[in-house]
């Protein structure tokens, strides 16, 4: 590790450059296996996946929650459900469509390692939000 | 009613851009093949979840440990970031392989 090989190095990032300049070789290597054995299978777990940390994430969204109470306050709660419905299915179809974009344009395993470590970042701050909230003693406020 | 559900969509869909929420959308449409699923899936975790708030309201707080909920959240974050960071790695092993076994096959 202290001396790392130049052969190998020089091989990953050449990998790395044709990846990115023939996204077509490199797709079957790091997309999961075609989707034809098993669509439903897969389909539901991607599915099921997207729908619990999706739900889980917005549950206690303190924005939200906030702005639903300010529609709220004016009495019609079926008009508000089917504002803030229509607006969030919008907003998930934008951001599907935007990583469908981003995938379109960047090699796959490029893209992948930028989605793992936001997700890494974003499950580390959504967690000492969480935590700072349920022990507040342990960590005194910053003021 | 027009202006309510007006003002309730523009509030609630400007918070929503930018958003944690939005940005795990990105992320996992990006990186998976299905794309009609990660839609259906988060559209129905969002509506459900906006359900739930304005059945609740305010109280939701007090119904549900919405700290704790958060914290199972983040955990989910960090399992699917590190098995894309994961599974970028194993691409990289594969492709490299590739490219040592044989050159690159010229682009389709």
């Amino acid at each position: 590790m202290t001396t790392p090989d130049p052969s190998t190095a020089a091989s990953s990032s050449e990998s790395a450059s044709t990846a990115s300049s023939i996204p077509g070789s490199a797709s079957p290597a790091s997309r999961p296996p075609d989707p034809s054995p098993g669509d439903g299978a897969g389909w539901l777990k991607v599915f099921l996946s997207t729908a619990g940390t999706v739900f889980l994430a917005e549950l206690g969204d303190k924005t939200q929650l906030a702005a639903l109470l300010l529609a709220a306050e004016s009495g019609r709660p079926l008009v508000v459900f089917i504002g803030a419905s229509l607006a969030l299915i919008c907003s998930s179809l934008v951001g599907v469509l935007l990583g469908r974009w981003l995938s379109s344009l960047m090699a796959p395993q490029q893209l992948e390692r930028a989605a793992g470590v936001l997700m890494v970042g974003l499950g580390l701050w959504l967690g000492r939000q969480a935590v700072l909230h349920l022990a507040p003693t342990a960590a005194p406020p910053l003021l | 009613m027009l202006s309510l559900l007006a003002s309730t969509f523009a509030t609630v869909f400007l918070a929503e851009l930018g958003d944690k929420t939005q940005l795990a959308i990105v992320s996992i449409s990006g990186t998976s093949s299905r794309p009609g699923a990660v839609f259906a899936g988060s559209a129905l975790a969002l509506v459900l979840a906006s359900l739930l708030g304005s059945a609740a309201g305010g109280s939701l707080t007090r119904v549900i440990p919405t700290d704790w909920l958060q914290l199972a959240a983040s955990a989910g974050f960090l399992i699917l970031g590190l098995r894309l960071i994961l599974r970028s790695g194993q691409g990289d092993a594969l492709a490299a392989s590739a490219v040592e076994a044989d050159e690159v096959p010229p682009g389709s």
